[in-house]
């Protein structure tokens, strides 16, 4: 098992650490020890450059980022609920503090598995708890704790990290307030930005409905938790101009209001600066409504419903596969808009092809441009693969003629709603990396009742759906966090809780894990049932490609 | 299903993980019989296998339940796996290791393959998945469904061969433990 950390992480510690060796010289030495200590929580690497190594009952040995504490423990030390094992939270502050007659008197933020009638770990038994596997009230730890070969130096290095891991204030979390942000691309589709935000707004409207004007600042008593209802506050963040200009916005937006974690939100043809924003200030990025996101499975902040024309483009290499088979494939001519998200696509189906044998040709037509020109030299036997907008879609013509097979992408031309001519119908299967329209109905009846009795017009349905959604996975994630307000916290508990929601939206099932980001992974291929209307029939079972 | 372990048994295993934890579980064993149900898995080469088939290939069979994203026991488990299968020295080859993935949908076979290759898996030691269903109905069957992924409880069961009954081990085993239960099992063959 590898740690999720990423070495830019660390240099970027690294880094701090080097300015602040103008504060002088004990604090420049305290930043280097929690530096190491963070490389050895979360890479298993010691600063000699070795990895770590540990041993546990059974004589297993465990070696490097196998060995990182922060497998177990997650990147925010706060642990994690596995079944009926609980792993205890290891932030300093859990660690450290002083053995509380009752639990009204532990003055922590609730976290599954923190012992309040424990002496604290001290400078002696912390350090033996993790080479000897012995913990502060003398018994053994648990079997899954490994034994660590440390010197004292990397222990000291440790112990600092772990320190600076205890939850504190949140920027975006006051006593009464709990501020959000949902970040729209310039690009982004005007009649989809103005659906979305119709969700997010009446959403915390509901949510506010209750919310006293001022809370006092209450605390878990005897396992009754009580929550500071907190105001649920939206900041819009309307990007402009260029994508190489909008990480420095975002940076702007984020120091002018402080916001715990950036919720729902819309793109366009890229999200690339909008992760690494977020990557790079540890906000979480909760799901935005985005056609092509970001595969970068190492990293942390951002959560995507599903790889959206990705995995549009594998179930197509799927189904490409399964024709080869059957059939000699001649040649594989996609289409798409330059500029627009099926160019990725396009190469993403190119790249998954590669061994395979099949000419791919790719045509990428600038806006403007006639479809037609992309058609001409099309012959019988090849298959078309069309990354096409609903508004190419409805001008579509006639087919190239003798083309029998073509596959288009459900996600960009509207799904069941694609305007696609009757003449298409009858040659075309449909990636469609959602639940089907028949199934789904009772998950989907329920936002759309939802949407009714707010009075929110349905003007792009599954945005919508997919809005409220994430909405309230945040809000139940949130509610079970109590008042442990911390950012990594908050992507570790959806990965952990996202699998036990009944309601889905337009998903047949939501599950992720530690170092899972897409939370949808599969899909179906469909054809129209008719020359006319929106009924889709299922070509085969649910794919997971 | 043929005679399942008695509740008591579940529920002394369930006490037992629920009060200890800080020190290791207590391992319960049990002997059941388990109808191997005719699901359709796919192995970590991609290729589509019936489970019955792949267990009653005539060599005793050790099976756990893992999946890759899994980041606290089931390294630990595939760990002890790898360990048994090196102590086995020149008889690993005599005895079939199956780890079926219980998050299907995301260990694809080649995720399950590169898994496989960390803890030292070899052409007797084999990773499989398949479709939700069909590892549920596996999981099912073995009663190590504990509800979802995340709820999952250290598990390992083994059979001398076909038609005979499962050894169950309920908790944490080191890899001598499982060497010496396997021992056993055979002998009682």
């Amino acid at each position: 098992m590898t740690a999720s950390s990423t070495p830019r992480r660390l240099l970027e510690l690294a880094g701090l650490a080097a300015l602040l060796g103008f504060a002088g010289a004990a604090a420049a030495s305290n930043e280097r020890a929690t530096t190491s200590g963070a490389a050895i929580y979360r890479t298993g690497i010691l600063s000699s450059g070795q990895p770590l190594q540990a041993e546990r009952e059974g004589g297993i040995h465990v070696l490097g980022g196998a060995a990182a504490c922060i497998n177990c423990h997650r990147r925010s030390g706060l642990g994690m609920k596995e079944g009926r094992r609980t792993i205890p939270p290891i932030a300093g502050s859990y660690l450290f503090h002083p053995r509380a007659g009752t639990e009204d008197d532990l003055d922590l933020p609730f976290v599954e598995g923190m012992k309040g009638d424990r002496d604290p770990y001290t400078e002696t038994t912390l350090p033996r708890a993790i080479r000897t596997g012995i913990g502060a009230d003398g018994n053994p730890l648990s079997y899954l704790m490994p034994r660590y070969a440390l010197d004292d130096a990397e222990m000291s290095e440790l112990v600092a990290y772990l320190k600076t891991l205890s939850p504190g204030a949140v920027p975006g979390v006051t006593d009464t307030v709990l501020h959000f942000a949902t970040i729209i691309t310039p690009d982004a589709d005007p009649v989809k930005r103005q659906g979305m935000l119709e969700v997010l707004e009446k959403f915390f409207a509901d949510k506010n409905r209750f919310t006293r004007a001022i809370s006092p600042r209450l605390r878990s008593s005897h396992r009754l938790m009580y929550q500071v209802n907190r105001h649920w506050e939206l900041h819009v963040w309307q990007l402009t101009g260029s994508p190489d200009t909008w990480q420095a916005q975002l940076h702007a937006k984020l120091a002018a209001q402080p916001v715990f974690a950036v919720l729902s939100g819309l793109g366009g043809r890229t999200w690339e600066p909008v992760h690494r924003f977020c990557e790079q200030e540890s906000l979480p990025c909760l799901f935005p409504n985005l056609d092509l996101p970001v595969v970068a499975e190492r990293d942390f902040d951002s959560l995507y419903l599903s790889q959206g024309v990705l995995l549009e483009a594998r179930l197509m290499s799927g189904e490409l596969q399964a024709m080869r088979a059957k059939t000699p494939l001649r040649r594989v001519v996609q289409v798409y808009r330059v500029g627009d998200v099926g160019a990725a696509a396009a190469e993403a189906l190119e790249d998954s092809l590669a061994e395979e044998g099949v000419t791919i040709v790719k045509k990428g037509l600038s806006a403007g441009r006639n479809l037609a020109t992309a058609f001409r030299d099309v012959a019988p036997d090849d298959v078309l693969v069309l990354w096409l907008r609903a508004d190419d879609v409805a001008r579509l013509g006639a087919p190239p003629a003798g083309v029998s097979q073509v596959l288009i992408s459900g996600q960009m031309s509207g799904l069941e709603q694609a305007p696609l001519p009757a003449q298409w119908r009858a040659v075309t299967s449909m990636t469609y990396p959602f639940d089907l329209p028949d199934k789904r109905r009772v998950r989907v009846d329920f936002p759309l009742g939802w949407f009714r009795i707010r009075q929110i017009p349905v003007v792009a349905q599954q945005v919508q759906v997919d809005t409220w959604l994430v909405c309230g996975i945040v809000s139940d994630t949130l509610n079970r966090m109590v008042d442990t307000f911390v950012r990594d916290y908050l992507v570790e508990r959806v990965e952990e809780t996202l699998e036990h929601r009944a309601v889905t939206g337009y998903y047949p099932r939501l599950a992720l894990a530690p170092g899972q980001r897409f939370a949808s992974k599969g899909g179906y291929v469909v054809r129209f049932a008719g020359p006319s209307g929106a009924h889709v029939v299922a070509d085969g079972d649910w794919i997971v490609p | 299903m043929g005679v399942r372990h008695s509740c008591l048994a579940a529920f002394a295993a369930s006490c037992a993980l629920a009060l200890s934890a800080q020190a290791s579980p207590a391992v319960t064993r049990s002997t059941v019989e388990y109808a191997v149900p005719a699901v359709t898995l796919v192995r970590d080469d991609g290729k589509r296998v019936s489970l019955p088939q792949e267990m009653d290939d005539g060599r005793p069979v050790v099976l756990n339940f893992v999946f890759t994203s899994c980041s606290s026991i089931c390294p630990l488990m595939s760990q002890v796996f790898g360990e048994f299968r090196r102590k086995l020295g020149s008889d690993a080859g005599q005895v079939h290791l199956m780890s079926i993935s219980t998050d299907p949908e995301q260990d694809t076979p080649t995720r399950l393959s590169e898994y496989a290759r960390q803890f030292g898996a070899g052409a007797d030691w084999q990773h499989y998945t398949g479709t939700l269903q069909a590892s549920l109905t596996a999981q099912r069957a073995f009663d190590v469904y504990r509800g979802d992924k995340m709820s999952h409880a250290p598990v390992t069961l083994m059979r001398a061969a076909p038609g005979k009954p499962w050894r169950r081990i309920d908790g944490f085993v080191t890899p001598d433990e499982l060497l010496d239960e396997y021992r056993q099992v055979l002998a009682a063959k």
